[in-house]
């Protein structure tokens, strides 16, 4: 494995604000990397010096072994970009879209037919090749900026919060394209707020405020946290909840139910049902997950707003 | 060099998809023409029919004029829709897709043109093939300082609601200014000492000298003008494209 992006206390200062504080990164050749990270934390900024759009104001960036300043055409030539915004042109058909951005590429016009008609069929969209972008739903749109970004063969695909706006089933549609072209063994590195698109990744960076907190696989990102949460539906809630109390464990009431966090709520879950006299009727543990590494990190929810963890715990429950 | 190649194709391909764009845009000049140039013609020295002959080519210097700069309109609204972004992170230079959106634009620019030279002989103006051929340089050589004029401009402007409204502010003056409608000989003179500034002067008396044989201007002023014009606009949008940051 090699290093297709390096970055070496990278800082970007705009005008005001310091958007990104002297950040260190590492993506392996053939990997997903997930940049995850709450609205205005760098990402986009960090992503747009990557991807040759802004230049950073200190610091070094190397994608595919050249220098973000210095070579940027030929950065260019190897990556692919799915944007935020979507940027197709409106008035052409989804076919010519794709050979348009070919030729931008220096393909020839016969071997980017070839390559039109070629990634068409991998991502599944000949229905709708010859039908004009604003005549696609949001998901038709997204996948055909999938397939342009994938055109010219890149070897690193760069995907800015890509499904933003997607419904479920278009999101999850799209994370499986973006697998597929992962196991063909592109490099792809993404910008999320949604932790369960962060899953994806083979490994995740956590952004925060310009510095990335910590760099890891989703599991081992966990682990860090360690423990977990218990729901419980009783009888009679609040009896329990008074004797939950007077055993000293972190526990509340909700509208769900009682929450309870634990270091090892595997073990705590059956000595308190073997404890309590009220009938149960729902028991469940819930593993730690990114939001709550997120918030052991940071001491602030991913979802912008909320910094009361079990608030956002309950809400991924009602979810 | 395909980027280029590809940045007016595509420009040509959105036009070809609205070919009533087309024929929309001859209405402006024929309008100038026919019932401006009627009306005002009748009351003047010349009379009707040649005063209409005197200020056509003033309304295909006021129809390049504003297709090249209006056409210009697909930048802003490419920035707008983020399609722009797209464009600058592919491999193609700055220069070709500054250069490439000056040369599109001036070609929808002679293609308007072009359309309203069918109406020559309907005022008894009759091409000879020379004058056609200098008629024709002097349009394309206009329509790209126009077009560059609306490229250099349209690099400036994130809104398509803004650039339309400061495009008319700046090109009515200057179409007014440039002695299409009146010989600038007779103006007042502080009219004649402005005209000097305004680029669409040099291309309405190279394009009526063609016809006319004989020229306000001296020949090589214009020609110099307009290329030097040119030069510094196309110059001027190849930079506001390189500057790539925070596009």
């Amino acid at each position: 494995m090699s290093a297709i992006i390096e970055v070496r206390n990278l800082r970007k200062q705009y005008d005001e604000v310091e958007a990104l504080k002297g950040i260190d990164l590492t993506v392996e050749e053939g990997e997903i990397f997930a940049l995850l990270g709450p609205n205005g934390a760098g990402k986009t900024t960090l992503f747009s010096i990557l991807a040759t759009l802004r230049k950073p104001t200190s610091g070094k960036a190397m994608v595919l072994g050249k220098d973000v300043l210095k070579h940027r055409e030929q950065i260019r030539q190897e990556i692919g970009i799915v944007f935020q915004e979507p940027a197709l042109d409106d008035r052409l058909s989804a076919r010519d879209n794709l050979m348009l951005m070919a030729l931008f590429y220096g393909i020839p016009r016969k071997e980017a037919t070839r390559r039109a008609n070629e990634v068409l069929d991998l991502l599944d969209i000949n229905d709708f090749a010859n039908r004009a972008p604003r005549k696609l739903s949001g998901g038709q749109k997204r996948k055909l900026e999938l397939a342009r970004a994938i055109i010219a063969e890149p070897k690193l695909l760069f995907l800015d919060e890509a499904t933003l706006g997607l419904d479920v089933d278009a999101r999850r549609n799209f994370w499986d394209e973006v697998k597929k072209l992962s196991e063909k063994g592109s490099t792809i590195f993404l910008t999320t707020h949604y932790m369960e698109e962060a899953e994806v990744a083979d490994r995740i960076a956590l952004i925060d405020e310009g510095n990335i907190m910590a760099v890891d696989t989703p599991r081992a990102l966990k682990e860090q946290v360690g423990g977990g949460l218990i729901r419980l539906n009783t009888e009679d809630n609040e009896t329990v909840l008074h004797w939950l109390k007077q055993q000293n464990l972190e526990a509340e009431h909700s509208k769900e139910g009682l929450f309870i966090i634990s270091n090892d709520p595997s073990s705590l879950l059956p000595s308190i049902l073997s404890n309590i006299e009220q009938k149960v009727t729902r028991a469940e543990i819930r593993q730690p997950s990114l939001e709550d590494v997120f918030l052991k990190l940071t001491g602030r929810s991913l979802k912008n707003g909320e910094s009361n963890d079990l608030e956002s715990e309950k809400n991924e429950w009602v979810k | 060099m395909q980027g280029f190649w590809a940045v007016i194709l595509r420009d040509l391909k959105r036009i070809w998809a609205e070919p009533f764009r087309l024929i929309s845009g001859l209405a402006q000049p024929l309008l100038y023409l026919f019932l401006l140039g009627s009306g005002i013609g009748a009351a003047t020295q010349l009379g009707g029919g040649q005063y209409l002959q005197y200020i056509f080519p003033g309304v295909v210097a006021l129809s390049l004029l504003f297709t090249a700069n209006f056409a210009a309109i697909s930048i802003v609204f490419d920035r707008e829709i983020g399609f722009l972004k797209a464009v600058l992170v592919a491999p193609v230079s700055r220069p070709s897709v500054a250069i490439g959106k000056v040369c599109s634009g001036a070609i929808q620019a002679l293609v308007q043109g072009v359309l309203l030279l069918i109406f020559a002989p309907m005022i008894g103006i009759y091409f000879g093939f020379l004058q056609i051929i200098l008629f024709v340089i002097f349009m394309i050589l206009s329509g790209l300082v126009f077009s560059a004029m609306g490229v250099a401009v349209a690099t400036n402007f994130s809104s398509t609601e803004v650039f339309p409204v400061v495009l008319n502010a700046v090109l009515l003056p200057m179409f007014f200014l440039s002695g299409a409608l009146y010989p600038l000989k007779t103006a007042p003179g502080w009219l004649q000492t402005l005209s000097y500034v305004d680029p669409v002067a040099y291309g309405v008396d190279l394009m009526r000298g063609s016809i006319m044989g004989t020229f306000y201007y001296p020949e090589w002023l214009s020609l110099v003008v307009l290329c030097f014009v040119g030069f510094i606009l196309i110059w001027t949008a190849v930079k506001v494209f390189e500057k790539g940051e925070e596009i």
